[in-house]
């Protein structure tokens, strides 16, 4: 990748908020809060004048219908002045990392050097929609003038048009091309690569346990903020961590759990899946020079990114394909990569991946290499835990790995860390940063 | 003509003619605009406005060709503040008084009489705007269609109650008529001002438009080219409310009970204006009229009136602290930072917050910071469902408090406010450490009530932005904020504090950094006086029903356990610390404290204290720890309060005179607003004043002999400040005027 005229891209600073499982705490919030809130302590924290920034961009998968562009909302919510614009990106899973390298094609294309680049989602809140014969109802009602014709309407009303409405969470993971909703995509690479239950169930106890411990040691501490959510029930104060991380998760409980999407011989199951969950991450984006001159330690530089394309019916393995662009275009090895964060959608479709990386039939038939990609091997990936433990906000994640890794990376000392992710409709997206160590 | 000689004239009068502009922008069309030059905020009924209305009137009357008449203010969004209240201030004379009443009336019967509605041949439209209160509004009346401007600063209604008046110039006739009986006493009872949307609802007016089409709007219709009806009440609620003497004999008495258990007798006004508005539809306008006079003179020169009336000026005054002296404009406080999560941290932090700053709250225990989102977020919802907020505002509202354990993120705040211990070692690190991020000119305040704003700057950078903010509890009901002047404290640092204080709708006060400042200063002596009677064997009920009959909000004893015994106690030791003998606290509470028993916040103190059906606190029996106590020579009710009151008086008279605060004047309205001291009285030193200040000392000196005080301690307390005395020996009173 070459240099921008600004210099490299990099972030600045980073924070989240406490992921919670959908329906627990933040059941209650609004996309545009949770947003704002966190823009607000980022700003506050970094100290930068919200007037200096170029533009706020945010990823968010479903925003609330009222509020088609969530980036304008979150940044006037959050008191960033008027005249400064923002707007709202999808690339479905990838959304929060879509809006960080949103922000790295400006500044490498010279249009500003500071941007407040988000992820969030409020799975909770996702609607239910009335199904077809009940739209067609009020269809029939809104047009029927005389009083007969409203009678004859009110006539049409069936108990059925209400009580099955459609549910947006359901239909949105679900790919219209090929009509597999997103834990079959994963069934269809635990096949591909003889993936068994017990492979994945204990992947999913792992990544709780890494969880466990990395919230215990306090590794997450310098990310996280603690939210006090709205219509929080009384007793309840703010939330402080991930609430999806089971410290009492065992291989029986997970081995009791019946497949979830393809039954009876199915191996994906709630368990060692993702959760749905709520939650936001803001990075800041800006180049190394600005980010001094705001008195700011660049946490990570992006190195390079790449976006790519797979098999919808097999996104899971979407991240094998990205990394491998993203690491040509720097030049670099996976083995020099010391920090791996692949954001685990499914226990099988992160093993999948590792075994897709590590093949070099996949890797030449797929990639067109000549040798494998290399091994994400178990000590540098996902080290903290996973989405299985942390949870999956979908349009957050993207923006939460890069988080993630550029604070493992100095943590760990490590140069270089990889941030990539599997996107629903089969695609994707992988961010290399780099770091002085 | 109408007689106005012997009325006060404002200072700068102008010549005749000038407060009333006549336009004719077309054919049989008069715009007439209240533009009187020297009222450059707003106009008022004063003399020369009236002066020139009558002659407008007249030419009106003799111009055969005018057809349409549009009654407008100067812009869309300021018409008139009603009647000069300054003028109603100095009026005594009763028959003054009946030519002020009358002038109105008879002038705005005049242009009634130029209306339709009253027979005449003009159409005329009120096009009004921006505040349009009392004789703003009933001019209104007095035309035959009010157009109101759709905007936030628009508010209408009869205030006239809240000066201890009622409407006079038609308003207690014309709303009634218009309204119907019930909504009228509402309107005229609360004296509340209403939003747009909400006067349009009730039909105080008939049609709202944006302020740029109000003149616009106002012809066409005037001219007839538009339509537009006036809200009418409908004939049934007529006949059957409004003209029913059975319905109105029984909204009279209702409304008679309701007001007296809330004046408890220390307001006649809203009682007197009960049987005029619930008459009104039955009577001719001319009858009402005439009943609405007489019941107005007697209050208009009474003194409630007047003390109301200076009370009122006295806060229109402060609000000037809020500019800079030099004319030069003060920076506004964008962001704020707050320190502490307590009670008081808290409720400042989420006013702050309401009121449109975005604001930073601080609190090294995360609990402590989720129980203050927690309140704001009930709060914000609250005023919500009451519609005072917006859904947009109330979002707004919600987002702009954010709160931090570690105690970053204060950078760019404007100004910081610390409320954590009262410790001086904490005061300081807390500010020392935001002073470190803030910048240079930000303002540091302290919430302190206790310690002394120099000794906080001593060792802080820039110590001439520090400065006292001292807010009172409950923040968000207790109308007064002490602005408190270090020695070193910089003049635009105290008048930007002073804004920020009017911004968050609070009424300042600057006193200088004594102990207890003024408020608290003064009422030490009263509440431990109260503590005093109690340990001699009074019953706190017999103390409290005294002083609630004086005129204040609340008893003494009810006072403390609201405050907290223990916090009261730390107030008395510091104020006997700082000022010796007249201040000696008693050790009566010390028991209480010791066994927790704090008062309100604790189930117990002077009373207990349990829960109404609504969840809030309610004062139960006396605690049990006050029984088998009694007086042995019960004082007299007389006395009681006179031990009270004149210590608050007598410590008010140390004050003047050690110019704690500016004046007389800025030390009743803080006496008034900050301990609620009965309005009507016009506070500690206008009731001095009115007592006559030679019986003031007089009573003193016979305090000094009854019991418990001829060889006791705290003999101080009652000899007659040295001002007072001067002043008594000199027959001259506090307040000159």
């Amino acid at each position: 990748m070459k240099p921008s005229p600004q210099g490299r891209a990099v972030l600045a600073a980073g924070l989240r908020l406490p992921q919670a499982r959908a329906g627990s705490a933040y059941a209650r919030e609004d996309a545009g809060h949770l947003g704002a809130s966190l823009a607000r302590e980022l700003l506050a924290r970094t100290g930068i004048d919200p007037q200096e920034i170029d533009e706020v961009v945010v990823g968010c998968v479903g925003p609330p219908h009222d509020q088609a562009n969530i980036a304008r909302v979150i940044a006037l919510r959050a008191g960033v002045p008027q005249g400064v614009p923002a707007h709202t990106v999808g690339r479905n899973c990838a959304s929060g990392m879509q809006a960080v390298t949103t922000a790295v094609t400006s500044i490498e294309a010279g249009r500003g050097d500071l941007f407040l680049c988000m992820g969030v989602e409020v799975m909770s809140a996702y609607p239910l929609i009335y199904n077809d014969r009940a739209t067609a109802f009020f269809g029939r009602m809104m047009r029927a003038r005389s009083v007969g014709a409203k009678l004859s309407a009110l006539l049409s009303l069936r108990p059925s048009m209400f009580f099955a409405p459609r549910i947006a969470l359901t239909e949105g993971l679900t790919d219209p091309t090929v009509g597999l909703i997103m834990g079959s995509t994963a069934e269809n690479l635990a096949r591909d690569f003889g993936i068994t239950r017990q492979e994945a169930d204990a992947y999913a106890l792992r990544s709780h346990q890494r969880a466990a411990k990395a919230r215990d040691a306090g590794r997450f501490e310098p990310e996280i903020v603690p939210h006090f959510p709205l219509g929080a029930s009384p007793g309840k104060g703010s939330l402080q961590h991930d609430d999806g991380i089971r410290d009492d998760q065992t291989p029986e409980a997970l081995a009791k759990l019946k497949p979830y999407f393809e039954k009876p011989d199915g191996i994906v199951t709630v368990g060692n899946a993702c959760g749905i969950t709520d939650g936001a991450t803001a990075l800041l984006v800006t180049t190394e020079e600005r980010a001094r001159s705001l008195g700011l330690e660049p946490m990570a530089a992006i190195r390079s990114f790449a976006w790519s394309g797979c098999d919808p019916a097999r996104m899971g393995i979407g991240p094998v394909h990205a990394s491998n662009r993203a690491l040509q275009d720097a030049g670099v090895e996976l083995a020099d990569v010391g920090v791996v964060e692949l954001n685990e959608a499914f226990a099988a479709q992160v093993i999948a991946c590792q075994r897709a990386a590590a093949s070099a039939e996949y890797c030449r038939e797929h990639l067109g290499r000549s040798s494998a990609l290399g091994e994400f091997t178990d000590d540098k990936l996902n080290v903290n835990g996973g989405a299985i433990a942390l949870g999956h906000p979908v349009g957050a994640t993207g923006a939460r790995l890069l988080l993630t890794t550029a604070h493992e990376m100095a943590l760990s000392n490590h140069e270089l860390g990889l941030a990539t992710l599997c996107i629903g409709g089969g695609q994707g997206g992988a961010v290399l940063l780099e770091r002085r160590s | 003509m109408i007689d106005l000689e012997g009325l006060p004239e404002p200072e700068n009068a102008p010549q005749e003619g000038s407060c009333i502009r006549l336009e004719r922008p077309e054919e049989g069309l008069v715009r007439l605009h209240l533009d009187p030059p020297h009222r450059p905020k707003l106009a008022v009924f004063d003399k020369p406005l009236l002066r020139d209305l009558d002659s407008a009137l007249t030419e009106l009357e003799q111009d055969a060709s005018v057809r349409a008449i549009v009654v407008a203010g100067r812009d869309p969004l300021s018409f008139a503040g009603g009647a000069d209240i300054e003028g109603i201030a100095k009026v005594t004379d009763p028959a003054l008084a009946r030519k002020f009443v009358q002038s109105g009336q008879e002038l705005f019967q005049r242009l009634h009489r130029l209306g339709r509605r009253g027979g005449g041949r003009c159409h005329t439209v009120a096009a009004v705007g921006g505040p349009v209160p009392g004789g703003a509004y009933e001019i209104a009346l007095a035309c035959d269609l009010i157009l109101l401007a759709d905007h936030k600063k628009s508010r209408v209604g009869l205030p006239e109650v809240m000066l201890g008046i009622l409407p006079a110039w038609g308003g207690s006739q014309r709303l009634p008529r218009r309204i119907g009986t019930v909504a009228a006493l509402t309107a005229i009872l609360q004296g509340r001002l209403y939003p747009a949307r909400k006067a349009l609802r009730m039909g105080m007016v008939d049609r709202l438009t944006p302020p740029e089409y109000l003149i616009r709007v106002a012809e066409d219709i005037a001219l007839g080219r538009l339509k537009a009806r006036a809200k009418k009440r409908s004939a049934w609620s007529r006949i059957l409310v409004d003209k029913n003497p059975l319905a109105g004999a029984l909204i009279a008495s209702r409304a008679t009970k309701e007001t007296e258990s809330k004046t408890r007798g220390h307001y006649p006004a809203p009682l007197a204006a009960i049987p005029l508005v619930v008459r009104a539809p039955r009577v001719s306008l001319r009858e009402g009229l005439k009943d609405e006079r007489e019941a107005v003179l007697p209050l208009a020169t009474g003194p409630i009136t007047k003390n109301l009336a200076r009370i009122f000026l006295g806060s229109e005054e402060a609000k000037k602290l809020g500019e800079s002296p030099d004319g030069g404009r003060l920076a506004p406080v964008k962001r704020a930072g707050v320190m502490g999560a307590g009670v008081m941290g808290a409720a400042i932090a989420s006013v702050l917050a309401e009121k449109g700053v975005s604001t930073r709250l601080g609190d090294l225990e995360r609990s402590a910071l989720d129980e203050a989102l927690r309140a704001h977020h009930k709060e914000v919802s609250k005023r919500k469902q009451r519609r005072s907020l917006s859904p947009a505002e109330a979002l707004g509202a919600i987002d702009r408090l954010e709160v931090t354990t570690t105690g970053e993120g204060f950078t760019r705040c404007d100004l910081a406010i610390e409320a954590v211990a009262e410790k001086l070692e904490v005061k300081r690190i807390v500010l020392g450490k935001l002073a470190e991020q803030m910048p240079d000119d930000a303002i540091l305040a302290t919430n302190t009530s206790s310690l002394s704003v120099d000794a906080i700057a001593e060792l802080l950078p820039n110590p001439e932005r520090v400065v006292g903010m001292h807010f009172f509890n409950p923040v968000r009901k207790m109308p007064l904020v002490e602005i408190v002047r270090g020695s070193r404290t910089s003049t635009e640092v105290v008048h930007r504090t002073a804004r920020l204080a009017i911004d968050l709708g609070k009424t300042p006060v600057i006193t200088k950094d004594v102990a207890g400042f003024l408020v608290n200063r003064v009422l030490g002596p009263y509440l431990d006086e109260a503590v005093r009677l109690l340990e001699a064997g009074e019953s706190p009920e017999r103390i409290d029903a005294l002083l609630e009959a004086f005129g204040m909000p609340m008893g003494p004893c009810e006072l403390l356990d609201v405050v907290g015994l223990d916090i009261a106690s730390h107030a008395g030791a510091s104020l006997e610390a700082a000022y010796g003998e007249r201040m000696k606290a008693s050790r009566f509470l010390e028991a209480f404290v010791q066994a927790g028993e704090l008062g309100q916040k604790s189930g117990k103190g002077i009373y207990r204290w349990g829960k109404d059906e609504r969840g809030r606190p309610k004062k139960l029996e006396p605690s049990g720890r006050l029984a088998g106590r009694t007086a042995a020579t019960p004082l007299s009710e007389q006395l009681v309060t006179d031990r009270l009151v004149l210590s608050l008086v007598n410590e008010a008279a140390r004050c003047l005179q050690e110019e704690v605060v500016a004046g007389p004047r800025e030390l009743d309205l803080a006496a008034v607003f900050g301990t609620g001291f009965a309005p009507f009285r016009g506070g500690f030193l206008r009731y001095a004043d009115e007592r006559g200040l030679v019986q003031v000392v007089e009573t003193l000196h016979r305090i000094l002999d009854s019991p418990g005080l001829q060889n006791g301690e705290r003999r101080g307390r009652f000899e007659a400040a040295p001002l007072l005395a001067t002043l008594a020996d000199e027959k001259r009173t506090f307040h000159e005027t």
